[in-house]
């Protein structure tokens, strides 16, 4: 709708110009605004007109996901156990802080986001990168995002049998004679979560060598020309040069790789259940165990309350540190393009 | 339907069309909604299960049931543990509830009754035991306030597996004591192949060594404790897993995360020497090679205490009838008809499992044997650790016991969070009984 500018307008603007008193002319901000044929027809061009077209896409959110938050704050605040219901206030929460088990959670999904950051995010990266320009890189890639092809159920099993103590990786182990390095990979805790980390590393990575790909394929061709012009190379060139322009993908594939860690859910349930003793919990784990395991529903409640105020304050605060340089950014391209 | 108007109207078809696929989609959506609702027609009554493997037996039980009373019972099963459950807790007080379930004995079938959403089966119960078709000595398991409100669906006994070629070659017998029991360990760990399969994996199993252990050190003080009349501090308990830590000590189990279905085909390679489970998991373990009679049979643990009457564990699925289900007269007859001898010999010989009517001679020899020792020893009968106590309280204390197998020497600390949440969830279960 922007295009469609008001003769009165271009006029102002030309004036801005052309007078001797530069007028600062406000860039005006795109908004959709209803079409001008449409205007003259009272009964539809009104501010609710597109209600209806609206409503059932508010039932489904509101049905789904709105009402659904707000029961669960509600539930937070009793005690129920599948036959009678009190309220408790915020006795759920007092408990959290006392209860290890919750602890041991938080520390199991903050290891699995710092681990999805580090893993797949910069395994991606480093994959996309060396496979860019090499020969055969598309199947080389090909083969990596495969796994991603898996249901996260049947990578769970695939892994527990490499993971299991007479299993894969320790048989190899023994094979070559690195005894010492066999491990009980998924009865003790922190290795029980270090090694499903990897585990969902292996199927995780494929997607983001995609997004990377697609966003080296973007970089325009001219500022790499120009770079080796200037004696770039290696390093140099993919540090201010390529790593910069890879910004958009990046804001992107770790926005999603902070969501994605802190609900996982699937691949955990199948090959430990959260235990042993429930040392590989994690959030999203505890809450279902509390609320659909042990009828817990407030107690549960309470920590799914939790997660959901931690996943929206995380990907609040970091699309917001990335957001408003995004904005400056269009101001200061605005900027250039005025000048 | 718009069939007609296409040829008359073809213009007017592509908006009719669209209108007719909402109505269609709309219809389909609601029908889909309902679908479980319904009830089934006049002569099939709905018996909603957690396990795909009984759908099988209850439709052999239903054709069975067919020919002595008319009747059809239509496996239905949902086999996700989690849902299931939600499904049957949540819908129990509407009429969309199923008409028969396929619950847990015990404390889990308590808490179901007292929901008042289940039908009271005492008459088709004491009817049953007048015939002989039942074994009434299970009657405790099935029992909320002195009413029975489930009848028994299979029986499995919790034994010990072992490779009856394995045991030959190393010259050894089934244990007889205790002390034969642990020199048959030894003797196997001497021979190279791990004497015991333990396991955390899959979670519930934590449990069983406990449970095997306790009731054969002091099988009373197993019942009072599971009915929350001892407590988990004891020295008795701590006796169970100290004994259990110089199982350890000795080197004796397999690696902890090694699951049932993995243990299997170890046993029958003569990897593994014993594995304790349930007799159900004998159909695992003929799948995995094994040939009843020939390289896989079973014992009861003998008495670590020689002067207790003798027990064995015990394990059977609850037929639980629905008050408001929406064919209650015909599953309160189908309930009049479950154990029957010919309704029961079809379910429990293609369940392969063992059969609560004493009547009927399990299919497999090897349950049968087991089935002939326990009734004519008259062995003491004692409900699995699953089934015992608040639901709530087992499901984590099965979780303790898996801390307690990852680290034994931690027994007392184990012991006394155990103590803690038994505390906490009786008295949860005492008021709530109260109410």
């Amino acid at each position: 709708m922007t295009e469609i500018v008001t003769p009165g307008r271009r006029a102002a603007k030309h004036s801005a110009k052309h007078s001797a008193k530069p007028m600062r002319v406000r860039r005006r901000v795109p908004t959709r605004t209803p079409h001008h044929a449409a205007r003259g027809n009272g009964r539809l061009g009104g501010p609710l007109a597109a209600l209806p077209w609206a409503l059932p896409a508010f039932a489904f959110v509101g049905v789904l996901l709105v009402y659904p938050f707000f029961r669960s704050v509600y539930d937070s605040f009793f005690e129920n156990n599948g036959f009678t219901s009190s309220f408790t206030g915020f006795d759920n929460y007092a408990r959290l802080a006392d209860d290890p088990i919750f602890g041991r959670s938080l520390l199991n999904t903050l290891m699995w986001v710092v681990g999805t950051l580090l893993l797949p995010v910069l395994a991606g990266l480093l994959i996309a990168v060396a496979t860019h320009r090499m020969r055969f890189g598309g199947i080389a890639q090909l083969i990596i995002v495969l796994p991603y092809a898996i249901s996260a159920a049947a990578t769970a099993v695939l892994w527990n049998f490499m993971l299991t103590s007479d299993g894969a990786v320790n048989q190899v182990l023994r094979g070559v004679g690195l005894d010492s390095w066999a491990q009980t990979w998924l009865l003790e805790w922190p290795q029980n979560t270090l090694s499903m980390i990897v585990a969902s590393t292996w199927q995780a990575t494929g997607l983001n060598v995609v997004l990377f790909a697609i966003g080296l394929r973007a970089i325009p061709q001219d500022t790499v020309e120009a770079a080796q012009l200037d004696g770039a190379s290696g390093w140099r060139m993919f540090r201010y040069i390529t790593l910069p322009q890879l910004r958009a993908v990046t804001v992107v594939v770790v926005g999603m790789a902070i969501v994605n860690s802190l609900k996982a859910f699937d691949m955990i349930w199948i090959l430990t259940k959260g235990g042993p003793s429930r040392s590989s919990e994690t959030l999203a784990l505890t809450m279902y165990r509390e609320a659909f395991r042990l009828f817990h529903v407030g107690y549960g409640s309470a920590i799914a309350l939790v997660l959901s105020v931690i996943v929206v304050a995380s990907s609040w605060l970091y699309l917001r540190r990335q957001m408003p340089e995004a904005e400056a950014e269009a101001d200061a391209r605005a900027a250039t393009a005025k000048a | 339907m718009s069939g007609s108007r296409h040829r008359l109207h073809p213009a007017s078809d592509a908006p009719l069309d669209r209108r007719t696929l909402l109505a269609a989609t709309a219809a389909g959506a609601l029908a889909t909604a309902c679908g479980t609702a319904s009830g089934q027609p006049p002569g099939k009554v709905a018996v909603l299960g957690d396990s795909a493997a009984w759908e099988k037996p209850m439709a052999a039980a239903g054709a069975a049931m067919k020919s002595v009373a008319g009747l059809r019972l239509v496996p239905e099963v949902n086999p996700s543990l989690e849902s299931f459950e939600q499904v049957v807790k949540s819908s129990l007080r509407t009429s969309k509830t199923p008409d028969m379930l396929k619950y847990w004995s015990g404390y889990r079938l308590q808490d179901l009754a007292r929901t008042g959403g289940i039908v009271d089966l005492t008459r088709q119960w004491d009817r049953a035991v007048g015939k002989g078709w039942v074994d009434a000595s299970l009657r405790d398991a099935f029992t909320y306030r002195g009413r029975v409100y489930a009848l028994p669906m299979n029986l499995a006994y919790w034994v010990f597996f072992y490779n009856i070629e394995v045991f030959e070659e190393h010259r050894l017998q089934v244990p007889e004591t205790w002390d034969d029991f642990l020199a048959t360990c030894e003797r196997l760990k001497k021979s190279g192949i791990t004497p015991l399969h333990g396991s955390a994996a899959d979670r519930w199993p934590a449990f069983i060594w406990f449970q095997e252990i306790l009731s054969r050190q002091d099988p009373q003080f197993y019942e009072d404790l599971m009915n929350g009349r001892e407590r988990y501090t004891d020295p008795r308990a701590e006796r169970a897993l100290r004994t259990l830590e110089s199982f350890f000590d000795e080197d004796w189990f397999t690696s902890m995360d090694m699951s049932h279905a993995d243990a299997a085909p170890a046993l029958v390679h003569g990897k593994v020497g014993m594995v304790p489970c349930g007799t159900w998991l004998g159909s695992t373990l003929v799948g995995a090679g094994g040939k009843p009679g020939k390289n896989l049979g079973a014992f009861v643990l003998p008495m670590a205490d020689p002067k207790a009457r003798p027990c064995v564990i015990f394990e059977s699925s609850a037929l639980v009838s629905t008050v408001k289900g929406p064919d209650r007269e015909e599953a309160l007859k189908a309930a009049g008809h479950w154990l029957r001898p010919a309704v029961m010999k079809a379910f429990s010989h293609s369940l392969q499992d063992g059969c609560p009517n004493p009547e009927v001679e399990p299919a497999n020899p090897v349950i049968g044997g087991l089935a002939k020792k326990v009734r004519g020893d008259k062995l003491r009968l004692l409900n699995r650790f699953w089934e015992q106590g608040p639901p709530e309280l087992v499901e984590a204390t099965v979780d303790d016991l898996a801390g307690f197998l990852l680290n034994p020497s931690s027994y007392r600390e184990v012991l006394r969070t155990m103590q803690d949440r038994a505390d906490e969830a009786w008295q949860v279960w005492r008021e709530a009984e109260e109410t």
